[in-house]
């Protein structure tokens, strides 16, 4: 492997010190003089018409200094998803209805927390409650209420205001959802369905159901915004993974111009997905600060967090797959039904995602999918870790286990048979550059002792605990096309030769800042304390993409790379004039230009000051910009799956060992040993952190993780209840980056932040059957659902 | 808007003696006051993090006289005449605590927001265990979620921090559930 100075070596973060000591601020940390204090006042109601609001009273407190209802705003809109087809329809606060408990109904401002939430009690709202639907089956009835009576004219739907051609989103014309409950639809055809069904030698059809689950990052929501009204501007300061999306929708709604609208730095403590959308609370801090020019500062509850920010989503997914004698998988037909709740959060991408997810793995010549989303009146559901693909790969290695335990034969076997590989082109055109799978799969299955464990437990074997092992394998992209579409990156080489990285992309406590600057300080050849990183300004930064769709490596990483390449050519070039030779005879490290095979030198001080006085006073900056695809200027399809997705997908095979107890229906995850193929890791040490993170989310939503909902209220809203690993639940956790060297990746970088969630829940559902011949077939497999399925087993077994 | 005087401490103030991080603090508070408003908001000790006000996240975890504790749980009235130990008192001189630098070493810490009360949380352990195993380690921090690592990288810096074979001879640390060959 090349030997790098920074790149795949174990390099302490650059933030760890600032966070080890309590120094890094994060936006619950900011306080500005003057600041008032932000309270929402939610709907107790999942369905309910609102008939009147009296703000009297709480304005009429001393302290209190504004009371924000939607009849004031009643013409700002907004969502995640906005377009053609979907127009936004989410509006700050309440106007006519609210739809699920927590539903924002009016924004108080006063001069302390307390008096702004003592004030919420003293607001009067009249509902007139109607009927609510919770479940599919509930919401898909012809008769069932409409949860959204009207069709929102799109105004101002933000990708094509961009200018990003959306061709593929006019050919359905308008929405898919007129009165009905149905919020998106996906539709693929590949190949034909009933010509696979002919050729399978073994058919089945299974349903898989997942719960919504929490992200639980550990710093609440919050926004402060603060508002100049000399200057009109506004900054803010928000918890948030795309600081130019955040700017680019308040800038847009509250019609301030992009130069007025300022989103500044602070840590973010834990995103999972959970911080991007724009969020009722910071459009009040944005609106009210503007109103009242003073700073106002929302700080989410806990329990608001769990219910009203996002969850993920419960998803439904019924699959028919038929499979040859010999394990060729020859069709799919998967169905997906997703709930997004009171909005439409992120249902349409959900519903294109699990697309996503699903066909990179396989080849599967023959396949078909449909998927729904819907609208009820439980908590809105968005973008969490993943993305559907925890979901649609349980459901999926889930029952590809059954069709191989039928045949005989073993899963990995059959997995190998039908794994993509480097090389292949994706039926929408998506080249798959690099494709670790087979590797990964061999590698987890070697490193779990598959052979030693699988099928040693028997249910007539005595002895009260039982071992299995399971394997699943999982894909994510690292980007794709969507707001603001590209990354752009800049590098300042200082007089002294060190220099600063500016970065639009926003520290989450992925490693962004210090992956970066080993790629600036790579190409550069320089310590890594000779680069500093600015990033997470709208005002100081260039545009970033955002942390998310893990487009981290390759979007940003390939623009901070090309933007240290600039800055070296400029050195080079600078140098090789001040010399008179080639600038490709030269070299540089350490902030010194050296002739090649010469002892001949020049410091870059020299050099930049060379260059300041030949150019007209220019110092050296480098700049770099990588777009989301290269290949495309269009956002693929989300209603038709058309278009290219992402530039490098991010594989990996996920082996687990669990021990079922059968007295108590208890499942222990003993180990877990990933396999990823991110191409190459920049940092040894974050990768590693980045899998066993991902591992270990995948472990909560496979045993214990559960949003629990009755009528729409949830009722496990605080961490005693919502149960999720805690440190003696960690397994022996094994990971190995495979090496595949993306060719399109900066270094041979791509995806690593999200991937390796979605392989652990049908590993683990695959490990529970192997040790006991149960199959759990919905997520999280509690004590319960072992033990009602053991005694069914018992009972079955009893009868024969 | 009312225009009436707004009364910004509509209850009776108390005072309190208390010694935070070495320096000992005469204060009125409120005696609704928890011990976590009084650090952040009065002696802005914002190193201390509010994660959920419920006492079951271990992100407000602070050492009143060298035992760890949710702060948010506790009235800072009775922290009255006590040892208040905060993250911001392990770095001394500009130079890191060694469980910090082992933090850092080792990959502990990705959003760092969980950060201060696993740090405290361990240099409390070390003063009552200075060699602690796997399994002690993850029962201390059994009350401090972290949801980025996974925990294997935050056991793994506290056991390299504290154990004597740790560091120095690049012994590895024992591994949870069921070990790997």
């Amino acid at each position: 492997m090349t030997n790098y100075r920074h790149i795949g070596r174990h390099v302490p973060r650059v933030d760890g010190p600032e966070k080890a000591t309590g120094k890094a601020i994060f936006t619950v940390d900011v306080e500005l003089p003057n600041m008032v204090y932000g309270k929402i006042l939610r709907s107790p109601y999942p369905h309910a018409r609102i008939k009147s609001i009296d703000p009297s009273e709480a304005l009429a407190t001393p302290g209190v200094l504004y009371v924000l209802t939607g009849a004031e705003i009643p013409h700002i809109r907004y969502a995640f998803v906005d377009t053609p087809r979907y127009p936004a329809d989410e509006q700050p606060l309440a106007v006519d209805k609210v739809r699920y408990i927590g539903d924002e109904v009016a924004a108080v401002v006063a001069e302390t927390e307390q008096l702004a939430e003592e004030a919420l009690e003293k607001i009067q709202v009249e509902y007139e409650i109607l009927p609510a639907v919770f479940t599919f089956a509930e919401t898909l009835k012809p008769d069932a209420p409409i949860i959204h009576e009207t069709s929102y004219e799109s105004g101002n739907t933000a990708w094509e205001k961009w200018g990003v051609k959306g061709k593929w989103q006019l050919e359905g014309n308008g929405q898919a959802v007129a009165n009905s409950n149905i919020s998106a639809e996906t539709q693929v055809t590949l190949g034909d369905v009933e010509s696979g069904l002919a050729q399978a030698d073994l058919v089945r059809t299974d349903t898989f159901s997942c719960k919504a689950t929490a992200h639980c990052a550990m710093e609440p929501h919050a926004a402060v915004a603060s508002y100049d009204s000399n200057t009109g501007k506004l900054d803010l300061y928000l918890s948030t993974m795309g600081i130019f999306y955040k700017r680019f929708i308040l800038a847009q709604v509250l019609e301030m111009p992009l130069n007025k609208v300022r989103v500044k730095h602070t840590y973010v403590g834990g995103a999972f997905g959970g911080k991007i959308d724009v969020f009722p609370y910071e459009f009040c801090a944005a609106y009210l600060s503007r109103k009242l020019c003073r700073p106002v500062k929302f700080e989410l509850s806990r329990e608001e967090v769990f219910t009203t920010t996002r969850q993920r989503h419960p998803i439904d997914v019924t699959i028919t797959t038929g499979i040859k004698n010999d394990g060729t998988i020859v069709v799919q037909d998967i169905k997906v039904l997703a709930d997004n709740g009171g909005y439409r959060g992120s249902g349409p991408i959900v519903s294109y995602l699990c697309h996503g997810f699903s066909f990179p793995v396989y080849k599967v010549d023959n396949y078909r999918y449909h998927a729904m989303a819907t609208y009820t009146n439980n908590p809105i559901r968005g973008p969490q870790r993943g993305h559907g693909a925890p979901q649609i790969r349980f459901a999926i290695d889930s029952q590809l286990d059954m069709l191989a335990r039928e045949l005989g034969l073993d899963i990995t076997e059959v997995m190998l048979k039908n794994a993509r590989q480097k090389g292949d082109v994706l039926p929408n055109g998506d080249y798959l550059g690099s494709c670790g799978l087979q590797e990964s799969i061999l590698g987890a299955k070697e490193k779990i002792g598959w052979s030693k464990i699988r099928g040693r437990s028997l249910p007539q074997d005595p002895g009260r605990k039982k071992r299995g092992v399971g394997i699943s394998l999982c894909a994510m992209f690292s980007g794709a096309m969507y707001y603001p579409f590209t990354s752009a990156a800049v590098i300042k080489i200082h007089d002294d030769g060190s220099a600063t990285l500016f970065t639009g992309t926003q520290e989450l406590g992925q490693g962004a800042y210090t992956t970066l600057a080993q790629i600036a300080a790579e190409v550069l050849n320089l310590e890594m304390d000779q680069v500093s990183v600015v990033g997470g300004d709208t005002e100081i930064c260039p545009i970033d993409i955002g942390s998310y769709l893990s487009g981290g490596a390759l979007v940003t990483g390939n623009a901070v790379k090309m933007a240290a390449e600039d800055a070296r050519n400029q050195i080079l070039f600078w140098a090789g004039q001040k010399l008179g030779v080639a600038p490709e005879k030269l070299t540089l490290a350490d902030k010194i230009v050296t002739v090649l095979g010469t002892d001949q030198e020049l410091s870059v001080s020299i050099v930049t000051n060379f260059a300041i006085l030949q150019n007209n006073g220019l110092p050296i900056e480098g700049r770099g910009s990588y777009k989301g695809y290269p290949e495309t200027d269009r956002y693929p399809s989300l209603a038709k799956g058309k278009g290219l997705f992402t530039g490098a997908y991010g594989f990996a095979a996920q082996a687990v060992e669990v021990e079922v107890d059968t007295l108590t229906g208890e499942v222990k995850l003993l180990k877990a040993s990933t396999h990823h193929d991110c191409g190459y890791p920049l940092n040894e040490n974050i990768v590693e952190g980045q899998v066993e993170g991902c591992a270990s989310m995948g472990q909560g939503q496979a045993l214990c993780e559960e949003v629990i909902l009755e009528q729409g209220l949830m009722l496990n809203a605080n961490f005693l209840d919502y149960k999720l690993p805690l440190a003696p639940d960690t397994p022996d956790c094994a990971h190995q980056p495979v090496n595949t060297m993306e060719p399109r990746g900066p270094f041979g970088a791509k995806e690593v932040g999200e991937g390796s969630v979605a392989g652990m829940l049908a590993a683990v559902a695959n490990a529970v059957y192997d040790a006991v011949g149960v199959r759990i077939t919905s997520l999280p497999i509690t004590p319960n659902k072992v033990l009602a399925a053991l005694q069914k087993q018992k009972k079955e077994q009893d009868s024969k | 808007m009312s225009n009436q005087p707004v009364n910004l401490t509509p209850q009776k103030l108390v005072p309190l003696e208390v010694a935070v991080n070495n320096r000992t603090y005469l204060l009125e508070i409120k005696p609704n006051e928890t011990l976590l408003e009084l650090l952040r908001n009065r002696l802005k000790l914002t190193g201390t993090k509010k994660g959920c006000d419920q006492g079951e996240c271990g992100c407000c975890t602070v050492l009143i006289d060298d035992e760890p504790a949710s702060s948010c749980l506790v009235l800072a009235l009775s922290t009255h005449g006590r040892k208040i130990t905060t993250v911001e008192a392990l770095e001394e001189n500009g130079q890191l605590h060694w469980l910090q630098e082992a933090f850092v070493k080792h990959g502990a810490i990705q959003c760092g927001f969980c950060t201060s009360g696993m740090l405290l949380v361990a240099k409390s352990l070390f003063e009552r265990n200075n060699s602690p195993s796997r399994q002690e380690i993850m029962e201390a921090i059994a009350g401090n979620i972290c949801r980025c690592t996974g925990y294997e990288k935050i056991i793994e810096a506290i056991w390299q921090a504290t154990n004597p074979l740790g560091n120095n001879t690049g012994a590895q640390l024992p591994k949870g559930g069921e070990l790997f060959d």
